[in-house]
């Protein structure tokens, strides 16, 4: 592959480009889906292609390539270069890519690598979660099991020097359970991804994740709406991290700043939450499925302190965002596949622990809502507004945990609700997810401890 | 291109009935795609894409098998018609499963979806264009700091998809999508909005007209406040009845969904479950619409699909399974993600029919409210309970807006908005998911803080 990269980048410099990179990619997956028993889904992919950047004087030019010949690579090199070349005069400011070089060959060591696992093996694991979730109770209506996994082995060149290559290994099991009872419909989801090999769904979480989806959705049968008004929220771990994620981490993303589309534009190294909010993105964290070594333009990754004592301290760098706003690129450029450019993502994005423990914190609060799980956010780092809806939740009277609720949605300001934050639990937990932008996703996780945010607006039916 | 694209389908569908699969399917594909970014009022990057790929479908008996590979060349093809019938081997047997499609009747002609300008344009003309548009921003903001961002892309593809009971189709079309996103910022106020057109052909798109709106909706977003919540009349404009209707019931009337349990009108079939003044149908065939199609995503023809009249549910959305299972006519509705998914089913053009009046008369007609003009929210499509985040949005009293509000939240469920659906305007826009004019309903749970 060192010589197709080469041929890429060596003709992208001859056209003209100051700075050319490469992502070969290799990546073979498995999605086996069953309902009710029965196969829905049984897919194998390869995808197969290089994707090529080149620059010169602030104008970027992106292009694919499956035509993985010296030919098809010199050709491409060339092309990209002169597109880049024919919109330089139109950028608004002129600037260099810089940035550290890193060489390395990395093999990632699991007990069971997917491709030494039968079909049929990872059909049985299928199968038993499946039934476990029909299994439950008789209301259970429809059961949906979802495994998947991903090998990829990428290599990422660029004209700076930088030569890596790694692997990844993430496997991935989903079960959506739905339960009915009269005209009453709910719905359980959970997910459980990792980074590893098929060990990973040996473990007793996954094994029992049917089981534990039914139970779920069979406790929401017996859930009401949530009356919608302005509440003090004890958001549980998962929401915790979707809340970090959406209000937070988005606006982090250092390629926000060129832009002036956040409104964190102004405050770096500034206060923006209470003093004892620490808030963290870490790809180096062993084993988790946002986890990676080497970001997808090479650069080594590291543990970034977003927040650390309620200042916002560090950004998630690009090579480009690092060499704009001349600060240390640390590793957090991604790309969902070859046929993306690489952005600034965050990895396993998390509120750090702090010292409450979770029961005197609800105990503590008189008239609240818990909300847990999570459906789904979003947010708008210009704007500064975010919204994410809880998978469930339950009202909290006098300290004390009563009504269940389900679907509420929480919607605030990113400078207004961290400073609201007045209360973090000594607990931590992460939860698997994939992260949208610029349509392209990337797996992620997100988590924390238990916390609670006073006086937020809680959209309810 | 055309021929090439399906003579690989047709082979790749023979290769698989060699390997043992009783039935096989090939949808195969060839895109060029070309789009120029734009950050902070400036070029920022040129994308050109060419992607490629095959994914077979093999069936042996009632076991179904998937491989897809992101290239063109043989030996790919092989090595992914090859894995497509080991995986059928593998599964477990779909008793509902009966056959793949068959067609031997002549296929609807839809007229529109092709245009050459949009396949020949070159980097330096679309760079132009949504230069265009961003001057138009830039020119109706004034004395305010702005960063714009916009995005032209363009599209040029052949499909094909052979099976092995004789269906064997291609086509091409095109699509060319712009917008421009304008983030504003005052001494004590921040905001962004968004205008955007998608068009089959390049002369339908006005980089002036996207630019110059972008500038106004902006504008009118600032000074959001949040307002006193409780039950209040919402008027959904076209993007987010997009997303609501587009999305939300437009995922609702999927008969998968449906057959599993799993959507929010499984019991409703025939039932009177919107306001008398909304219709709504599927339109395949629609000249040069967004979605329209001459066959579905396993070749099957396109056609015209009654969803509601008079407020009742006339149907649903059915591809070759689903229609099998129910025994009923397929309605063409098979969609998939190219050539690296299975089909499931979604709308085509997803139609609501206009009645009378624009936003502003809609606004005097219901006195007081929310103009919900945005919201990337969408259902729960098992409850229908909805809780959208107003996005961008209005409170308007009198009959007059009054000012934009934020942090607000509309709490409704999908059989409420449908059922209060009481007037449509006639204000009809295209999006990705619908054609749609205005919608109001009478009352929602709105929440501010």
């Amino acid at each position: 592959m060192e010589d197709l990269a080469e041929a890429a980048i060596n003709a992208g410099l001859d056209a003209g480009a100051s700075f050319v990179d490469i992502r070969i990619e290799n990546t073979v997956t498995t999605i086996l889906e069953m309902t009710d028993g029965v196969t829905k889904r049984s897919m194998a992919s390869r995808l197969k292609g290089a994707g090529i950047r080149a620059f010169v004087d602030g104008a970027w030019a992106f292009a694919q390539n499956t035509d993985l010949t010296l030919d098809g690579m010199r050709e491409v090199g060339t092309s990209v270069a002169k597109l880049a070349i024919a919109t330089r005069e139109k950028v608004s400011e002129k600037f260099e890519i810089e940035g550290p070089v890193f060489t390395a060959k990395e093999k990632m060591v699991v007990k069971k690598p997917f491709q030494d696992v039968s079909i049929d093996d990872k059909i049985s694991f299928v199968k038993q979660i499946d039934k476990q979730a029909r299994e439950y109770d008789e209301r259970v209506v429809n059961t949906r099991t979802v495994y998947g996994d991903l090998w990829t082995e990428l290599f990422v060149v660029n004209s700076l020097g930088t030569s890596i290559y790694h692997e990844n290994y993430l496997p991935r099991i989903i079960s959506v359970v739905t339960a009915r009872e009269g005209n009453n419909r709910q719905r359980g989801f959970l997910s459980i991804g990792a980074q590893g090999g098929f060990e990973e769904m040996e473990k007793e979480r996954p094994q029992n994740l049917g089981t534990e989806a039914s139970k779920l959705a069979i406790d929401l049968l017996s859930s009401k709406a949530a009356e919608g008004g302005v509440y003090d929220v004890v958001m549980d771990p998962i929401l915790n991290g979707v809340m970090v994620h959406e209000a937070f981490g988005h606006a982090a993303e250092a390629d926000n700043w060129p832009a002036h589309a956040t409104v964190l534009e102004d405050k770096v190294g500034e206060c923006v939450g209470p003093d004892n909010l620490n808030l963290s993105d870490d790809p180096t964290m062993p084993r988790e499925r946002g986890s990676f070594s080497y970001d997808w333009e090479g650069t080594k990754t590291r543990k970034r302190h977003l927040v650390k004592g309620g200042i916002l301290t560090e950004l998630l760098h690009s090579l480009e965002t690092a060499s704009r706003l001349d600060m240390e690129p640390n590793g957090a450029a991604r790309a969902q596949s070859f046929m993306y450019p690489p952005l600034p993502r965050m990895s396993n994005t998390f509120m750090e622990p702090g010292d409450w423990d979770k029961d005197e914190l609800i105990v503590d609060t008189k008239n609240g809502i818990l909300l847990c799980g999570f459906n789904y956010g979003y947010t708008e780092p210009a704007k500064g507004q975010f919204m994410f809806q809880a998978n469930y939740g339950y009202m909290i009277q006098n300290g004390e945990i009563g009504q269940m609720v389900r679907d509420v949605s929480l919607a605030g300001q990113i400078l207004e609700v961290l400073p609201k934050i007045d209360a973090i639990a000594n607990d931590f937990e992460l939860d698997s997810g994939t992260c949208g932008k610029g349509g392209q996703g990337v797996p992620d996780m997100t988590g924390g401890p238990h916390a609670r945010i006073i006086q937020v607006p809680v959209g309810g039916m | 291109m055309k021929e090439q694209i399906l003579d690989i389908a047709d082979n790749a569908v023979k290769l698989a009935t060699k390997f043992g699969a009783d039935q096989a399917e090939a949808y195969t594909s060839f895109t060029r795609s070309f789009s120029i970014e734009v950050e902070n009022n400036a070029i920022k990057s040129a994308t050109e894409k060419r992607d490629g790929g095959c994914g077979i479908r093999a069936v042996v008996g009632k076991k179904i098998g998937f491989a897809y590979v992101t290239t063109l060349e043989e030996n790919d093809i092989k090595e992914a018609v090859e894995q497509a019938v080991a995986l059928a081997n593998a599964s477990v047997a779909d008793p509902d499963f009966v056959s793949l499609p068959s067609y031997e009747g002549s296929y609807p002609s839809v007229e529109g979806l092709f245009d050459k300008d949009v396949k020949d344009l070159t980097s330096e003309e679309a760079a132009d264009i949504v230069v265009r548009g961003v001057d138009s921003t830039l020119e109706n903001i004034k004395n305010i700091k702005v960063a714009t961002e916009a995005l032209l892309t363009s599209n040029s593809g052949v499909r094909a998809i052979a099976n092995s009971l004789g269906i064997s189709q291609a086509s091409e079309s095109t699509l060319i999508f712009m917008y421009s996103a304008p983030a504003i910022k005052t001494d004590d106020d921040q905001t962004t909005s968004y205008e955007f057109q998608i068009s089959r052909r390049l002369d339908e798109i006005d980089p002036e007209y996207i630019g110059y709106k972008a500038a106004q909706n902006v504008l009118g977003n600032l000074g959001g406040k949040s307002i006193e919540g409780g039950e209040l009349p919402v008027i959904f404009a076209p993007l987010a009845a997009s997303g609501i209707i587009g999305f939300g019931f437009g995922g609702a009337v999927n008969a998968e969904e449906v057959q599993y349990g799993r959507s929010y009108i499984s019991d409703a079939f025939g039932d009177q479950i919107a306001g008398e003044v909304l219709e709504i149908t599927d339109e395949g065939l629609l000249t040069a619409g967004i979605s329209s199609r001459p066959f579905d995503a396993e070749g099957y023809p396109s056609q015209r699909t009654e969803i509601i009249g008079s407020g009742v549910l006339k149907n649903l959305l059915h591809n070759s399974y689903t229609a099998n299972k129910d025994k009923v006519d397929n309605t063409g509705n098979a969609s998939r993600p190219g050539y690296s998914g299975l089909p499931s089913i979604s709308p085509s053009n997803f139609v609501v029919t206009p009645g009378n009046g624009s936003l502003d008369d809609l606004v005097d007609e219901v006195g007081r409210g929310i103009v919900c003009l945005n919201t990337g929210d969408r259902p729960n499509m098992t409850t229908g309970d909805l809780s959208a985040m107003v996005m961008e949005g209005h409170y308007f009293e009198n009959g007059e807006i009054k000012h934009p509000v934020k942090s607000t939240l509309i709490g409704i469920n999908m059989r409420d908005v449908l059922k209060r659906v009481t007037l449509v305007g006639s204000d009809v826009k295209a999006t990705f998911s619908i054609i749609s004019p205005s919608i109001a309903i009478d009352s929602a749970k709105i929440t501010s803080g």
